[in-house]
């Protein structure tokens, strides 16, 4: 009786291996091979992701969570390619579709600013089929944003477009004027949407503006410091804690290179920008979270040695004056 | 009646917050797990390419060893692998975990002179290149500039006539960085003040060309960051835009120039797309 009642758990045991496995197998891949329930399998795959995402969120949320995050969006082109699609704009269009995903992700571990790679000013060299595509895309998809999505009317978000916008078309233009104006008085996570952006042309540009408000006699040329730099740029704040490149490439390009370089935790993720996942996203914040203590016990030590350098520079100051002083005679 | 149905409410809240509470706590115990997880997983990883990197050969040794046979053909088949690589970087940068800067007394002159004692004690500056020539290092830290090596350097060669020297040595700190933009930004202002320039002329080729090294690189086409922690400490940020970044920390290098071979390594097959 004993040995029956063994064999029927065994048996129980298998067949709902085998029913959930059944169930993945169809959910996740059953657009390949579609076998019967198709659809719900997905859609039982598909919720239980959303609740497992939650609970890891949750989890995460115990420790300590970055304020700003920077996304390199690289890999769409090779993954349409990979994919098989017909365009790389399709590839475009998928990593768009990630990006509203990421964002997701990131309002609901509390990132408060996130800025993203969308176009860099080097760009305009591809093919005008391919940047006409793409200002397409920019155009219409920043107005969705904008209207309709959840983001923006349910959580807030805030949306701002960095970059030399007098390179853009005028329908893109509009599109930008508009999604700002809708979102100005949001109190949600910040967006930053760098486009067409790159780090030297933000550096410049700050250097120019300081100069023509030394002109307008806003400052003076000796006021002019790292801060009143940094407050000139088109993404001055808060500091750059994660930045994250897609597709394996090793390299800044040129992106928020004065905020990277200022202890920015780099992650380099070797999957192209559709196919960045959750997974990637836990990892990436757990080896932060792990790194973070040391990373702000490096920033305060360079802190307080710039407070050093600059006291030094000060006492040299103040002695050369006493040693021309000293050589001349006072009255 | 009231009474009891606001102690009902305050009572279903407590219960609440408890029952959070308590998720929380199984939550933040679930995260140090994976904390922990992760911490082994890495020092497994570390361990493996410790173990890897125990067959490969010390390049240290090859850079400082004695001319026995045995390391000149070591250093030979070194020299080999590195000509085969398909793109080697004209301008390599290196960042090392803060050390003398930030220590009490500490200070770049102290580490340049420090270097600068090290190069002309050390047999690499002694050593024929492949154009049979004794090397001519160049060290400079902006302030100062030393040569080493070379046969042909007197106390009074001229050194602007000379050749340009095998390889140029540039100490940067983070003063080559954001005060040094910040310097460049006043002295723009200062010219625009006396009229030598206006602030409409101010634009990205005309700051790219004052922040040209001294050995007239823009910026390194390879960086390596030779530090545990996968950050950037204050590295001048205009020098790296274009830069491929390569970071190996010390518990998985073998030693600093094994990891240099591995960055050169892995630039070997990188593509530059440049926006296309």
């Amino acid at each position: 009786m004993l040995q029956l009642q063994f064999q029927s758990w065994y048996a129980y045991a298998g067949l709902t291996v085998l029913i959930l496995a059944y169930i993945v197998g169809n959910g996740v891949y059953g657009r390949q091979l579609p076998l019967p329930l198709n659809k719900q399998c997905a859609a039982v795959c598909i919720y239980v992701q959303g609740k497992v995402r939650l609970l890891a969120v949750r989890v995460l949320r115990q420790g300590p969570i970055p304020q700003h995050v920077g996304f390199i969006m690289d890999g769409n082109r090779r993954f349409a390619k990979k994919a098989h699609m017909e365009t790389p704009s399709k590839g475009h269009l998928a990593g768009f579709t990630k990006l509203t995903k990421v964002l997701e992700w990131c309002n609901d571990l509390g990132i408060k600013h996130v800025s993203v790679f969308a176009f860099a000013i080097n760009n305009f060299n591809r093919s005008a089929e391919e940047v006409g595509a793409l200002m397409g895309i920019a155009r219409d998809k920043l107005r969705d944003l904008a209207e309709n999505s959840e983001l923006v009317n349910k959580y807030g978000v805030r949306i701002r477009v960095v970059g030399s916008r007098e390179l853009l078309p005028a329908d893109v233009r509009e599109s930008i004027e508009y999604a700002e104006e809708k979102t100005r008085g949001n109190l949600g996570m910040t967006l930053n949407v760098c486009c067409p952006y790159s780090a030297t042309d933000e550096i410049s540009t700050a250097i120019r503006r300081l100069v023509e408000d030394v002109e307008k006699g806003v400052l003076s040329a000796a006021d002019i410091d790292e801060a009143a730099l940094e407050k000139r740029l088109q993404i001055p704040g808060p500091d750059l804690d994660i930045l994250v490149r897609t597709s394996g490439q090793i390299r800044f390009s040129n992106f928020m290179l004065w905020q990277s370089a200022k202890m920015a935790y780099i992650q380099f993720v070797d999957a192209y920008w559709p196919e960045f996942s959750f997974y990637h996203m836990a990892r990436i914040l757990v080896s932060w979270q792990l790194a973070s203590r040391d990373i702000e016990k490096r920033k305060l030590a360079g802190a307080v040695h710039d407070r050093l350098a600059s006291g030094e520079q000060l006492r040299n100051s103040v002695s050369s004056s006493d040693t021309y002083c000293g050589d001349r005679t006072c009255e | 009646m009231s009474g009891n149905g606001e102690h009902e409410v305050t009572s279903k809240t407590t219960k609440r917050n408890a029952w959070q509470q308590v998720c929380d706590g199984v939550c933040a115990l679930v995260l140090r797990a994976a904390h922990l997880a992760f911490i082994i997983h890495r020092s497994f990883q570390a361990w493996v390419q410790n173990s890897l990197s125990q067959a490969e050969l010390d390049v240290q040794e090859l850079l400082q060893g004695d001319d026995t046979e045995e390391l000149s053909e070591k250093r030979q088949h070194l020299a080999d692998f590195l000509q085969s690589l398909p793109q080697r970087p004209k301008h390599f940068a290196v960042i090392l975990p803060e050390a003398n800067e930030c220590s009490e007394g500490g200070s770049l002159k102290t580490s340049f002179d420090e270097i600068a004692y090290r190069l002309r004690k050390s047999s690499m500056a002694q050593r024929v290149t492949t154009n049979g020539r004794v090397a001519r290092i160049c060290l400079e830290d902006g302030k100062h500039v030393e040569y080493s090596g070379g046969d042909d350097i007197d106390a009074d060669t001229d050194l602007s006539f000379e050749r340009p020297p095998t390889l140029h040595v540039s100490l940067w700190s983070r003063d080559n960085g954001y005060p040094a933009l910040a310097r460049l930004a006043r002295e723009l202002a200062g010219q625009d003040e006396c009229g030598r320039l206006s602030s409409g002329s101010i634009d990205e080729p005309c700051v790219a060309a004052k922040l040209v090294d001294a050995a007239g690189h823009e910026h390194p086409d390879l960086v390596l960051l030779y530090d545990n922690l996968v950050c950037i400490p204050d590295f001048p940020p205009w020098q790296l835009q274009n830069s491929e970044v390569f970071q190996v920390g010390s518990a998985t290098a073998r030693s600093l120039g094994n990891a240099a071979l591995s960055a050169f390594t892995s630039y070997a097959n990188i593509e530059k797309r440049w926006g296309k």
